[in-house]
């Protein structure tokens, strides 16, 4: 009954390579794992009420449409903001540079916190870019 | 947006980030992982990584994330409709000890047995408020911005008290940490802890323990508040999942019951924390603290000054370490908070504002320290690395509660932050 992801991305229709990787084994190991109390005879069976809260409806977003190619456009190279992802970003500009020249990076901060919107630089990607590369993590 | 984006993932976040992608609408979102961690990595390592392989998927790394804003879309990445996502059956039914199992094996405890929820316990919770079952108390996330929030109802608030062991008087004060929507279990690599501080008259007529050992697993309301809030943080928001809505690295061991904290009220020398909050003596509050977890404590030996020992000097180096994003959350035993007022703080804003002025620290030790930002704005600009500045630029950084049995001129700091004061008493 819990809200693991292999129900969730089942639900939306993904694929299930996905759902390859140590949590979702984890998860499986979980169920499978002895150490059930032995069936006591008799034992009587009794009513539990599922302490789960209320998810709100997923809505589904379609993907934006991809480039034909890179070749001739700018790319944004977007920090979240979290060490480290400044400098990977840099090393991603270099690699743009030896390996595919004609494409022009642009590197920017995202204002406030790794989860906030920046609708400014938002509105300054639309006008002036054609792809973002986003770098999230540590 | 309308603009192809290629997320790049280090590893470590990838169950996060996929399960996250999914609850936001785009289960098939085109990402692309690095080993972990970029941090601290040289120019040559990170170029390793972007000529090096996927660790996920196999494949030349950079080639993908091109092929991720380039490769033409599937049917399945331009789906749209709406999902809901299951949250299971509204009742279970087997034996006693089948359902402590099933609990366990689905992530809706602790780890550790609980009172199973029947019917009957979760009505007795329920003559505890005059809220209607109902009634939708809040909304909660295991992290702001990072996870669409959940709602929930006064009858799973109470389905969640009676697993905790909670008794229906204790059910009020419950509510009221619900209604916050602040999760115990806040999803950070950082593995932060909360504390909750009750203060009014509902500490003694819940028989609180703000005494001897009141920090410790010696009173039930004290500990069954503070669990109940853990086991609220897993089930009405979907948290507590170690990986995808649970980052903490280390975790953190007061994430069990939390830091319960009823103010001794009556030995200290000021009016009740709550009173500070704007809120009346004789009102039921309990006001909520967020932030690393208690780093160190200072007991008698060691003070040694008389007649009366320093203890705002103490407080002060003690504090000093502290990383600044969050605030100092002073735990004091009574006799510390009486020595306190006989040194002369006669209110807590007068110990905090030399607490303030006199906790310092130089610009380059806080150019060393992660999450110790600089000041910010025109006046920063200035500043050289031997110029010394506040440890925190405001007063109310500094926060004191009174709690603990005086066999001990005691206190304690967290490194945490002041969040919110909410009333109990709106929901009995």
């Amino acid at each position: 009954m819990s809200i693991n992801r292999r129900s969730l991305l089942s639900l939306l229709g993904a694929s299930p390579a996905l759902l390859a990787g140590a949590a979702a084994a984890a998860q499986s190991k979980a169920k499978e794992k002895p150490g059930k109390a032995p069936p006591i005879a008799g034992a009587p069976k009794i009513v539990a009420l599922n302490p789960r809260g209320i998810p709100p409806p997923i809505t589904l977003v379609p993907m934006a449409k991809r480039l034909d190619t890179l070749d001739g456009k700018t790319v944004y190279l977007v920090s979240d903001g979290f060490p480290g992802a400044d400098h990977f970003l840099a090393q991603v500009g270099i690699w743009f540079q030896k390996n595919m020249p004609s494409v022009t990076t642009v590197y920017r901060l995202k204002a406030g916190g790794f989860a906030d919107d920046d609708p400014k630089l938002n509105a300054e990607i639309k006008e002036k870019g054609q792809a973002v590369i986003m770098a999230i993590g540590h | 947006m309308g603009i192809p984006a290629a997320p790049i993932v280090t590893i470590a976040f990838k169950d996060l980030a996929q399960s996250n992608c999914a609850k936001r609408g785009m289960p098939l979102q085109r990402i692309s992982y690095t080993p972990h961690p970029v941090w601290g990595k040289t120019d040559e390592q990170m170029m390793a990584y972007l000529e090096g392989n996927d660790p996920v998927s196999g494949k030349p790394f950079m080639p993908e994330v091109v092929g991720a804003l380039t490769r033409p879309l599937t049917a399945d990445e331009s789906k749209t409709g709406t999902v809901t996502p299951p949250t299971g059956a509204p009742t279970f039914t087997d034996t006693s000890d089948n359902l402590q199992q099933y609990f366990l094996d689905n992530g809706l405890t602790d780890t550790m047995p609980i009172i199973i929820p029947t019917q009957e316990r979760v009505d007795a919770m329920l003559k505890a408020t005059s809220h209607k079952p109902d009634e939708v108390v809040g909304h909660m996330t295991p992290a702001q911005g990072a996870f669409p929030a959940w709602s929930y109802t006064v009858q799973q608030v109470a389905v969640n008290a009676v697993m905790a062991g909670a008794t229906p008087d204790y059910f009020p004060t419950i509510l009221a940490i619900a209604s916050t929507g602040i999760s115990a279990l806040f999803s950070s690599t950082n593995s932060l802890v909360s504390a909750a501080v009750i203060n009014g008259p509902i500490r003694d007529k819940l028989q609180m323990n703000y005494g001897i050992g009141a920090m410790g697993p010696f009173n039930q309301a004290n500990a069954t508040i503070g669990r109940a809030w853990t086991i609220m943080s897993r089930n009405l928001d979907g948290g507590g999942i170690c990986g995808e809505t649970y980052m903490g690295s280390q975790g953190n061991v007061i994430n069990y019951s939390n830091l319960i904290i009823p103010e001794n009220e009556k030995d200290s020398p000021w009016p009740a924390f709550h009173t500070t909050k704007g809120f009346k003596p004789e009102e039921n509050v309990i006001s909520f603290f967020f932030g690393f977890l208690i780093t160190q404590g200072q007991g008698g030996r060691g003070l040694g000054v008389k007649p009366v020992p320093l203890y705002n000097v103490a407080m002060s180096a003690n504090v000093a370490p502290f990383a600044s994003l969050f605030g100092a959350l002073f735990l004091l035993d009574p006799l510390v908070a009486n020595g306190l007022g006989d040194l002369g703080f006669k209110t807590r804003d007068s110990l905090a504002d030399w607490l303030q002025k006199n906790t310092t620290v130089t610009v380059k030790d806080v150019k060393s320290m992660l999450f110790s930002g600089l000041p910010r704005g025109p006046e920063a600009a200035t500043l050289k690395d031997d110029d010394v500045i506040p440890k925190w630029p405001k007063a109310d950084a500094y926060q004191f509660v009174v709690i603990g049995g005086q066999t001990n001129p005691y206190h304690q700091l967290a490194n945490m932050s002041y969040r919110v004061s909410v009333s109990i008493d709106k929901w009995t």
